[in-house]
């Protein structure tokens, strides 16, 4: 009996697992992306490094996105349920 | 005993109030007995469980709660053992015999996790409860309140018959209310002006979610007037050259975002607060509750406010005739319901 329902949920679990990784990677990507806004608005970088590292950013974010399509997800479903705290990643 | 997940979240919204089901949350109740009282292994047979459903302070008829199934199973119109009193000191519980073995802590876990079955559950309970209060203050229990017997029952509410008598004051002729507040989803002052489909290479494809208003439109509203927002480059900030764009504006994009969301969360805290603040002034006691989730929401609002308030029951007009001028000062969303038996307010406030 437990066994057959492993079965059935184990592409479940595969989704769940793409999906909780993915989550962990855009919190990464979400809190890089503040510092480096941190920083710009600090002033203390160069025009060049501003550049390159929204760039990398961006190609980051767009990455991102990518995924989630090839998983058949959307990044607004990464997130996770933190109870009382809210969410993991801030919802709009 | 846990909650189930769906019960603090609202998706029983057919259950009324949603927060009600927070009731099967015994350690905030009255219901609050020691886990040994619930029945923890299952009883042989045909044993009965006494379960409480509300606990009064007048002598309550028991003719009232005739054709009222309870918890019986099936929904009868009369059961085998129907809802009747119980008194105890000066006070009146309202109690059901069920059989103990379908009330084992155990039964009761299958039964939560089972939304129907709760939702069943929750509705019996509310019907007897409002019945018991309509003739005068009564305490609701918590969902689930059980007992080995009238004997045990009846020793285990005495003992709590001071906690009684206070929560049936506190609620003699007041009514609990549900407010909710909302506001609309996204972007409040923005238009998406700073387009995402702008950016050719750039725009296009890396952020899709992130079109909704920025105020900051990355590749126009660089130019010269905007040293005002206090740019971290406006000391090489005037060289917009395109060469430097799709970095840079990428990043006040992202920074127009995290700005606009600041600023919509902090309005809808100030939002929240106002409204709490007004209801408050009219009720005897308030409280606050965690707000729901967009997920339950939907994504087109958010939800600023998730209060409950102990209200005098003369005082309905008032509370309609703020609620109203809220809505006209505010723009907000607010939802009441009610009245309802104070089930928030029957345990410690």
């Amino acid at each position: 009996m437990s066994e057959r329902r492993l079965d059935v949920d184990r592409e479940q679990m595969g989704r769940d697992l793409v999906s909780l990784v993915l989550t962990v990677v855009e919190l990464l990507r979400q809190l890089m992306e503040r510092q480096a806004l941190r920083r710009v608005e600090q002033g203390d970088l160069s025009e060049e490094q501003v550049e390159q590292i929204g760039e990398t950013l961006m190609h980051l974010d767009a990455r991102m996105t990518e995924l989630c399509e090839q998983h058949g997800l959307r990044l607004e479903d990464l997130n996770l349920d933190l109870g009382p705290l809210g969410s993991l990643l801030p919802r709009d | 005993m846990t909650r189930p997940a769906a019960a603090s979240d609202g998706r029983l919204a057919a259950v009324p109030p949603e927060e009600r089901l927070a009731v099967v949350s015994p350690e905030q109740h009255l219901a609050n007995v020691s886990p040994e009282e619930h029945l923890a292994t299952a009883p042989p047979g045909e044993e009965l469980a006494t379960y409480v459903f509300a606990v009064c302070r007048r002598r309550v008829r028991e003719a009232a709660f005739a054709g009222l199934p309870g918890l019986a199973e099936g929904a009868p119109d009369r059961p085998e053992h129907p809802v009747r009193t119980l008194r105890f000191g000066a006070l009146t519980a309202v109690v059901q015999h069920v059989p103990a073995a379908r009330f084992t802590e155990e039964a009761w876990q299958q039964r939560l996790a089972d939304i129907r079955e709760l939702e069943r559950c929750a509705r019996a309970h509310h019907a007897v409860v409002t019945v018991a209060a309509a003739g005068g203050p009564a305490a609701p229990l918590a969902l689930g309140t059980l007992y080995h017997g009238d004997d045990r029952a009846r020793a285990a509410l005495e003992s709590d018959a001071e906690r009684f008598h206070a929560a049936l004051d506190r609620i003699d002729g007041h009514v609990e209310w549900g407010v909710k507040a909302y506001v609309a989803a996204g972007s409040s002052s923005a238009t998406a002006t700073a387009g995402t489909s702008t950016g050719g290479e750039a725009g296009a494809g890396a952020s899709p979610r992130t079109g909704t208003g920025t105020d900051v439109s990355p590749r126009t509203g660089t130019g010269a007037g905007t040293g005002a927002d206090a740019r971290g480059g406006s000391r090489t900030g005037t060289r917009t050259g395109t060469g430097g764009g799709a970095g840079r504006a990428y990043l006040e994009r992202k920074r127009g975002a995290h700005r606009d969301r600041a600023q919509r969360h902090e309005r809808a805290l100030r939002l929240g607060e106002e409204v709490d603040a007004e209801l408050t002034g009219l009720a005897r006691a308030g409280r606050r509750l965690r707000a729901h989730s967009q997920e339950f929401t939907g994504r087109e609002r958010l939800q600023v406010l998730n209060a409950t308030y102990l209200v005098a029951a003369e005082r309905e007009a008032e509370l309609r005739a703020r609620v109203e001028s809220l809505r006209h000062r505010t723009g907000a969303r607010i939802e009441v319901s009610g009245p309802w038996v104070p089930y928030s307010f029957a345990g410690e406030v």
